[in-house]
């Protein structure tokens, strides 16, 4: 059973355009990254004409001291909000799924908000919040200003959302038979947890955190509203380049970007494929 | 010389869930070495005790005494008594071994006597060579065996199993009936077992409780519960039986709707409705236009009613004939008839012997 | 009979202390939500409703609803009218495109489908903002496509900072996030229904409009929400592959938090772009799966246990797994 296609009661030739299709679709999904890819090796400085294959587009962008410090700023926040966000997104995922409390409901309902609104939203909300924070620091007597911190206090505000669903998402599948037989077998509550539970939703926690460092490493809207001088992540520092234009700088720090996200990628899909069959991806609101 | 201590004793207790009443006011003594089982329907409260019997569920009201010491209201790793797990619960992410240590490595056995114990316990449930595999490379009844030895490695003063035989199909059902009693008989301790199953429950246990929404209704040796039923809830959930409605009309007669009297052991006061429950296999079809056999010479003291067949149903080893009496619908199973069996449309009687009348007075 | 007087009081106990520890975990991130997500939100509700001042300034001194008043002015209401169509459009064309992509991949053999649902996730796990460069790289006044198309004989295109351009960057970057929940629906799917359907004298394509695309459904409007919402708000795409003259709503609250500083007015327009993403969201959740998700119903009731197939993931992997629903990153 496992190795026929599926039977749908389609026509031959239905089904043969499919397959056309099908392939076209991802021909339109990759050839715009490969090409850019292949490109981000092209000797020449004019970026439409092939002149040979070079990596020295990458030493120059490596020794721009503009992305080196983006690509320092964006790792640090990236770390530091997944690390963060991670705790206190599992925590909060645990409290839903077995926990009845009061504010329970407005709390279910507003971790889903940041996942839901608008990037530009969320990105004016948090700047005009800052704004007004430091008014009223500033009148006790430090200064503060928009920077490094503010990124990361930003990126744990939306991550602590994605963190607590995928987690959910696996608590949910969780058989709480198995805490029941801990504790049968003289498990004090925290052992159960730590030696059960724990092991068992990890696989969500990895999924969780990957994808909170995935979205920090991703995010453009949101760090460009909140970051000041001297914190200028990546995709900030990127965004802004193209706008002035392409360049084969641009071309390779773009592909090094490409290659994160694949590896990250590739982990998420290691951690699933664990214990998981192959449609445990699918996402959803 | 005072009586031994019961090895558990639920004493009016009740678990409610919010407004629901899942258990209601029990009370029920399992001795020492006994292999007990409750017996019900889905949602009839038998697990929910068990589970009280483990700590994972908190009585609402009661007392509840394990070998005389209370334990209501103590979480389940301060109790003396382990479980098997319905679907077993066995832990994915450790081996058959770590699985099977869980136990004592949460009460700190120490390493020798530790690793000893598992390797008796892996003997008696026979999975040597296993040790190293995770549950998920186990056969359903090699799942069940960890399952037994990972509670009985901790030598629990009683074993709960909820519905250990569920998951498995029929043939390895009946062998692990019989692996069971004589583990059971092995280990010498207390077998507290739930099942919906009521063939299961008559094969496996010295004594049964039947439980129907939340309550307990009837309590005794599997022949006590199957022969005299207290209740029509009991004679109707084990096994198959014809329920007939009747009116006491005097100590040692019963007159069925129809006005027919037969007779049956009862005391109850004349004029006090009762039913009477008659097994299928106790009841004899002869047909009437036959020039053979009406009546049966060994036959003494039997009742009968008059009926015509309504329906036929073969079962190879045996037929079961649905015979219309009057009002009521009469169910005979004979079993080992040769030949044709009877028609339908068949004019028949029906008839029984006094020891199989089972009189219900609830 | 002797009952336990403490018995009572125990179960009670058992249950306060299950609620102290649930706002325990959950304390850390009801803080840190409220003072980094509630705030800001109330705070850019009450800018809403500001004034700003001459300089360019905002003052919380004098509150009307002037903000909302000029949300009719006839440039902010074309530019919604602008977002709107192209979120439409570009909903439209990944349904369109991702629906025949979704089940030809729910379709395949096992192993197979595997490997192409891997091909789905590494785009949609991909850095957005590196796959609309891509885009732009490709479509470029001097780009590889142009030159290729030029030394074809075609001749140079410029499609770049069109409203063409525009579209294929959104389809581009949400096509995925329509693909994905339409594959859950069509893996869900039991195609047996289908077949009965032909069995009925249905032909292909009545069997596919009267029966797999109405079981389907949920994964459609789940699909449209996710590539209709980030797409309305959508800032980068438009910057980068339209250029000014592309102007979309999201372009426009940031230029009013940035050049125009009209802070009021970019405040009224992210209320109403939220709770217009709210009210998406929220019918997509109701005609969705309304049985699906409904863990507050009964929880009062005795704890049902899931048994048998499902209760571990290891013991369950030669079956079909449940299929699992993560979020989207949201859109860019």
């Amino acid at each position: 059973m496992s190795e026929a296609a599926v039977e749908t009661g389609l026509g031959q030739r239905t089904r043969r355009g499919m397959a056309v299709w099908a392939g076209a679709v991802f021909a339109f999904l990759y050839v715009p990254i490969i090409v850019l890819v292949i490109f981000s090796f092209n000797a020449s400085s004019q970026v439409n004409i092939w002149g040979g294959f070079s990596v020295s587009w990458y030493g120059e962008a490596l020794r721009n001291d503009a992305i080196t410090s983006a690509i320092r700023v964006s790792l640090i926040v990236a770390a530091a909000s997944t690390a963060v966000s991670v705790v206190i997104g599992t925590a909060l995922a645990l409290a839903l799924h077995r926990h009845r409390f009061r504010g329970r409901r407005a709390l279910d309902g507003t971790v889903y908000l940041p996942i839901v609104i608008p990037d530009i939203t969320m990105a004016v909300m948090l700047l005009v919040f800052f704004a007004e924070a430091f008014k009223l620091i500033d009148s006790f007597g430090p200064r503060y200003t928009l920077g490094i911190t503010t990124v990361t206090l930003s990126h744990v505000a939306f991550n602590i959302s994605f963190v607590c669903v995928v987690v959910r998402a696996r608590l949910d599948q969780f058989d709480r038979t198995l805490e029941e037989a801990a504790r049968d077998l003289y498990a004090t509550a925290w052992q159960t947890f730590r030696r059960v539970t724990l092991p068992l939703i990890m696989p969500g926690i990895a999924a969780g955190g990957l994808l909170a460092l995935t979205l920090s490493l991703d995010d453009l809207v949101i760090s460009a509203f909140v970051s000041g001088p001297g914190s200028t992540t990546l995709p900030v520092y990127v965004f802004g380049s193209i706008r002035r234009g392409v360049t084969p700088e641009l071309n390779a720090i773009s592909t090094l970007m490409l290659a994160a996200s694949m590896t990250i990628v590739l982990a998420a899909l290691a951690v699933q494929r664990r214990r998981a069959s192959s449609s445990q991806q699918a996402q959803i609101l | 010389m005072a009586a031994p201590t019961p090895a558990v004793e639920i004493d009016g207790v009740t678990k409610r869930f919010g407004d629901v009443v899942a258990v209601d006011d029990i009370t029920l003594t399992i001795d020492d070495g006994e292999f007990f089982a409750l017996l019900g329907p889905s949602g009839c409260g038998k697990t929910t005790t068990l589970r009280m019997i483990a700590g994972l569920d908190l009585p609402s009201s009661g007392s509840l005494r394990i070998f005389g010491d209370e334990v209501g209201m103590a979480p389940p790793d301060r109790r003396p008594v382990n479980t098997v797990f319905q679907a077993y619960a066995l832990f994915p992410h450790m081996t058959v071994r770590q699985n099977i240590e869980f136990g004592l490595r949460m009460r700190r056995v120490n390493k020798s006597e530790m690793s000893q114990r598992t390797e008796q316990a892996i003997a008696m449930v026979r999975l040597a060579g296993m040790e190293e595999r995770r549950p998920s490379q186990l056969s359903g009844g090699q799942q069940q065996r960890v399952a037994l030895a990972r509670a009985l490695v901790n030598q629990p003063k009683v074993l709960l199993l909820d519905e250990p035989l569920g998951a498995l199909d029929l043939k390895l059902r009946q062998e692990m009936q019989q692996e069971l009693k004589a583990l059971q008989q092995q280990v010498g301790i207390t077998f507290i077992f739930v099942t919906h199953d009521q063939e299961e429950a008559l094969a496996m246990s010295e004594r049964i409780g039947v439980m129907s929404q939340g309550h307990l209704l009837q309590v005794g040796s599997p022949r006590e519960i199957y022969e005299h039923p207290t209740s029509r809830f009991v004679a109707d959930f084990i096994g198959r039986t014809n329920l007939i409605e009747a009116e006491v009309e005097s100590a040692g007669t019963l007159r069925l709707q129809n006005g027919k009297l037969i007779a049956a052991g009862i005391s109850a006061p004349s004029g006090a409705a009762v039913a009477v429950s008659l097994r299928p296999e106790h009841i004899r079809v002869h047909p009437r236009d036959a020039s053979a056999s009406r009546g049966d010479p060994g036959d003494p003291g039997g009742d009968s009613l008059d009926g015509t067949i309504a329906d036929v149903t073969y079962l190879g080893h045996a037929v079961v004939y649905s015979v219309a009496a009057g009002p009521t619908t009469i169910e005979a199973r004979r079993e080992g008839d040769l030949g044709e069996p009877l028609a339908v449309g068949a004019s028949v009687t029906v008839s029984w012997d006094h020891g199989a009348v089972a009189v219900i007075e609830d | 009979m002797p009952r336990s007087p403490e018995a009572r009081g125990g179960e009670e106990a058992a249950a306060r202390a299950g609620r102290r520890q649930g706002m325990l975990l959950a304390a850390p991130a009801a803080v840190y939500l409220l003072i980094f997500f509630v705030v800001p939100l109330g705070l850019i509700t009450v800018y809403s409703f500001a004034t700003r001042t001459v300089t360019g300034r905002t003052s919380l001194s004098d509150w009307n609803i002037d903000a909302y008043r000029s949300v009719g002015d006839e440039i902010v209401v074309g530019i919604i009218w602008r977002s709107g169509w192209l979120a439409t459009l570009t909903t439209a064309l990944c349904l369109v495109i991702g629906y025949p992509f979704a089940y030809y991949i729910a379709t395949r053999p096992r192993s197979l489908r595997a490997i192409l649902l891997v091909l789905v996730m590494i785009p949609f796990w991909t850095n957005g903002l590196v796959r609309v460069y891509a885009i732009r790289f490709l479509l470029g006044s001097n780009g590889p496509a142009s030159t290729l198309s030029e030394s074809l004989g075609f001749g140079a295109f410029r499609i770049l900072f069109t409203p063409t351009a525009v579209t294929i960057g959104m389809v581009y970057t949400f096509l995925t996030f329509m693909v994905l929940p339409l594959y859950v629906a069509l893996e869900r799917m039991d195609w047996r229904l289908a077949e009965a359907a032909r069995d009925l004298y249905a032909n292909g394509a009545k069997a596919f409009w009267k029966v797999t695309l109405p079981l389907t459904r949920s994964g459609i409007v789940a699909g449209c929400v996710l590539v209709f919402v980030p797409s309305f708000g959508s800032y980068v795409v438009p910057d980068i592959l339209g250029g000014a003259k592309t102007l979309l709503v999201g372009s426009y609250i940031a230029q009013q938090f940035s050049d125009a500083r009209n802070r009021p007015l970019g405040a009224a327009l992210s209320v109403l772009l939220i709770v217009a993403m709210l009210i998406a969201v929220a019918l997509n959740q109701r005609s969705g799966s309304g049985a699906e998700n409904s863990d507050d119903a009964g929880s009062d009731r005795p704890r049902r246990r899931r048994r048998g197939a499902d209760t571990d993931a290891d013991s369950s992997s030669g079956s079909e797994a449940e299929t699992r629903t993560e979020p989207a990153p949201a859109g860019l």
